[in-house]
């Protein structure tokens, strides 16, 4: 029997190979590559070390009290605006909804897995440029990528079956896909009337024990929940463990990086944070690596300004922080005449991809998905605040009727699409509110574009017609507005080959500082079709890659 | 209709007519009676407020019980939603408590006494009076937390929430097939395309 390595414990003033700010998908693939590579490896979490034992079935908790958001805007003090002539304030619910935890968003994820396809890599091109946008083809790939995608596939977990139109991949699924639900059903039955495909949604869930880790037990609480038996395929379950048994990466829980501090030769030299107990630290480093998510990544980098980078850290371009993009959505709502039990397993077991790719017949540019899932029905509080019909009467007896009626006979179905990148949508500091650090907030600004927007409501109309082929017995919608808040946070620090109008370069490395890494959502150039997670996965693998290339060739 | 005469108005014990109440049906009469007493016995409890005096819980207690009435079915009273909404306003809804008794004062004066005294249709039409307000909108909010949270946070008594709902979410693991639909493609019954 081997022996683990202990835990190691980096001191603060000696350089340590590489920081990591963030742990979530990308951050944890990157401290799991680095450190089982040979690098010491230090990474700064700011939310607690929660193990899957500690995640709870807590709707109350856990939806409306954002037990693993870290509290909310109370404690974040994100805002939000639409426009840049508003002044932002602080919503009810959170604007960037990220968890605080170790393994971050992958540890809350519904785990929708979707690869883009080779159009999302190069789609500028394959279209026309689109006024008032900063549309763009990506420096990468699909081709290049491919590799990476399927490391996804074979290190995290992935469960799934090819679809007719997917993209080419270079090795089958490792697991079957999760069996169908009464949702998939009835999608499959409203496609097969309406002649669209259906096929079986792509999980970062384990439809059988993989690699160690136990199957899923179907228990329902994937979206916004932390899985308590690790099935899901977050970090923390997969790459997190693998790290720490290199006895080479430190995971510093409920650490705040504020500052990433540079030297004299431009080079970043230590990151600056708040311990547990609110004490200021450095974490002196040879190289830093941001993977704190599309909103946290560039809000440091500007809170990182200096004489030397008034505007920001690895801001020369002006884009850090620009092109904000959520993935636009929209929901139809049906009830049937039969129980659907949806709220019991993973939300989707099937998915239409028929409108992926941009049609100029449709007026508009864009494309989309469309899935099956119990959306308001999958928990109780929910269903009763989100999920009734507009005609039923928000408080006494027949509300009450309704929420028991449908709760067991209700689904959605859910539309995603692409979101162009724009200037104005950007998150920027906000000049008044603060977080529980007394960091200053991320202020978003953002209203969709009208394509967008438009591409939502054709998903909708599909999902309406769907719902009724389906044999709904009632069916509702409520209309597409401007979204006020997104798990999805892209593009913020575009990669791309000019400096002029990108962050990062194809190896996420900033242009302007060598040793300065990002790679999250934030790099990302196209939002893709609304499942973006596989590829921040596959794009911290490539990162990987290159950075221990990098390293080989002491050219970091 | 007061606290005392909602808790003895077994009517949701009467028919098997309508929507959800099959679980409790199931349950037999026994278990049923159990049930009420225990959600009864503990809301009648004079030492069971944390914050609340007794006037502002009996207000409470009749509002949520407006929002989720009790019908042939189960509602607010029979899941302890006023034990939630007191559990939270003495701790995560603290900072509340303060505009809740000063509401609860106002809807008081507003109809000439206390609201808790009030008949169901009267205190309908006196919350259809402030239903788009904040005050009504925090203690709909309230109440339906309290109907369906975990019982851990005082409402929700035994389950009553989500029994009425079909949800046995407390379970924790399930085996294919869920529900009519997946049952149905599964046995092959239908082409499920």
């Amino acid at each position: 029997m081997t022996s683990m390595p202990g835990k190691p414990s980096f001191p603060l003033d000696t350089p340590v190979d590489f920081v990591i700010v963030g742990s979530g998908s990308a951050g944890g693939i990157l401290a799991k590559e680095l450190s089982t590579a040979g690098f010491d490896v230090v990474i700064l979490e700011q939310g607690p070390y929660r193990k899957a034992a500690d995640f709870r079935h807590d709707e109350l908790s856990v939806i409306f009290r954002d037990e693993l958001l870290g509290g909310g805007t109370a404690a974040s003090g994100q805002t939000f605006r639409h426009d840049a002539d508003e002044t932002a304030v602080r919503p009810r619910r959170q604007p960037a909804q990220y968890a605080q935890t170790v393994g971050g968003s992958s540890a809350h994820f519904t785990a929708n897995f979707w690869r883009f396809r080779d159009i999302d890599f190069r789609e500028r091109s394959a279209l026309d440029s689109i006024a008032g946008t900063n549309f763009a083809d990506w420096p990468i790939t699909y081709d290049e990528l491919e590799p990476y995608y399927t490391k996804v596939d074979w290190e995290i977990g992935v469960s799934g079956a090819p679809g007719p139109n997917d993209a080419r991949r270079s090795k089958p699924f490792p697991l079957p896909p999760m069996p169908v639900k009464s949702s998939g059903v009835l999608m499959e039955r409203g496609a097969k009337e309406l002649g669209l495909t259906c096929q079986p949604e792509p999980h970062a869930i384990l439809s059988q024990p993989f690699n160690g880790r136990a199957a899923c037990i179907n228990c329902g609480y994937c979206m916004f929940f932390g899985c308590e038996v690790g099935a899901k395929s977050s970090t923390l379950a997969a790459m997190i463990p693998l790290a720490e048994a290199s006895g080479r990466c430190e995971i510093r829980a409920e650490c705040a990086a504020y500052r990433v501090e540079t030297d004299a030769n431009g080079r970043a030299s230590e990151v600056l944070y708040y311990d547990p107990d609110g004490n200021q630290r450095g974490q002196k480093a040879k190289a830093v690596i941001l993977s704190a998510n599309g909103v946290e990544t560039p809000r440091l980098l500007l809170m990182s300004a200096s004489a030397r980078h008034p505007d920001g850290l690895a801001n020369s371009s002006g884009f850090v922080g620009r092109n904000l993009m959520f993935n636009a959505h929209s929901v139809a709502n049906g009830v049937f005449e039969e129980p659907l039990n949806d709220y019991k397993g993973v939300q989707v077991t099937r998915i239409i991809h028929d409108f992926y790719d941009a049609d100029p017949a449709r007026g508009f540019y864009g494309g989309g998905g469309l899935d099956a899932r119990p959306l308001w029905s999958a928990t109780p509080i929910l269903h009763a605040l989100e999920g009734m019909p507009p005609d039923v009467p928000s408080w006494g007896a027949a509300f009450k009727d309704e929420i028991a009626h449908n709760f067991t006979r209700q689904m959605s179905i859910v539309g995603s699409t692409t979101s162009l990148a724009q200037d104005r949508n950007n998150v920027t500091l906000d000049p008044e509110s603060r977080d529980r650090w007394g960091r200053p907030a991320a202020r978003i600004t953002y209203r969709d574009h009208d394509d967008d927007l438009a591409m939502a409501t054709f998903l909708q109309d599909h999902g309406m017609a769907l719902l009724d082929a389906a044999g709904a017995t009632k069916a509702w919608r409520r209309p597409v507005e401007p979204g006020t808040n997104s798990a999805h946070l892209l593009g913020t620090c575009r990669m791309g080959d000019d400096p002029a109008t990108s962050v990062v370069n194809r190896d996420h490395r900033s242009h302007d500082v060598p040793n300065l890494f990002l790679c999250d959502g934030s790099s990302f150039v196209t939002s893709g079709r609304g499942q973006p997670t596989m590829t921040i996965m596959a794009l911290a693998f490539r990162a990987a890659d290159r950075i221990k290339a990098a390293a080989a060739a002491n050219a970091i | 209709m007061s606290h005392q005469n909602t808790c003895t108005r077994r009517g949701f014990m009467g028919g098997a007519a309508a929507t959800g109440a099959g679980a409790f049906l199931r349950l037999g009469a026994p278990a049923l009676a159990a049930i009420t007493q225990a959600a009864c016995g503990a809301r009648d409890d004079g030492n069971a407020f944390a914050v609340l005096g007794a006037d502002a819980a009996r207000d409470l207690a009749a509002m949520a019980a407006r929002i989720l009435p009790t019908t042939d079915t189960p509602g607010a009273s029979e899941a302890g939603v006023i034990h939630f909404i007191d559990q939270a306003l003495g701790d995560a809804m603290a900072d509340s408590l303060p505009f809740v008794l000063e509401q609860l004062e106002a809807l008081d004066a507003s109809v000439g006494g206390r609201f808790a005294a009030l008949d169901a249709a009267a205190q309908d039409a006196a919350l259809a009076g402030i239903e788009d307000g904040p005050f009504f909108s925090l203690v709909y909010m309230m109440t339906i937390f309290g109907f369906f949270s975990m019982s851990r946070y005082g409402g929700n008594r035994d389950h009553v929430g989500w029994k009425l709902i079909g949800f046995d979410g407390h379970h924790g693991a399930w085996q294919y097939p869920f529900g009519y639909y997946d049952a149905e493609a599964q046995r092959g019954d239908v082409d499920a395309g």
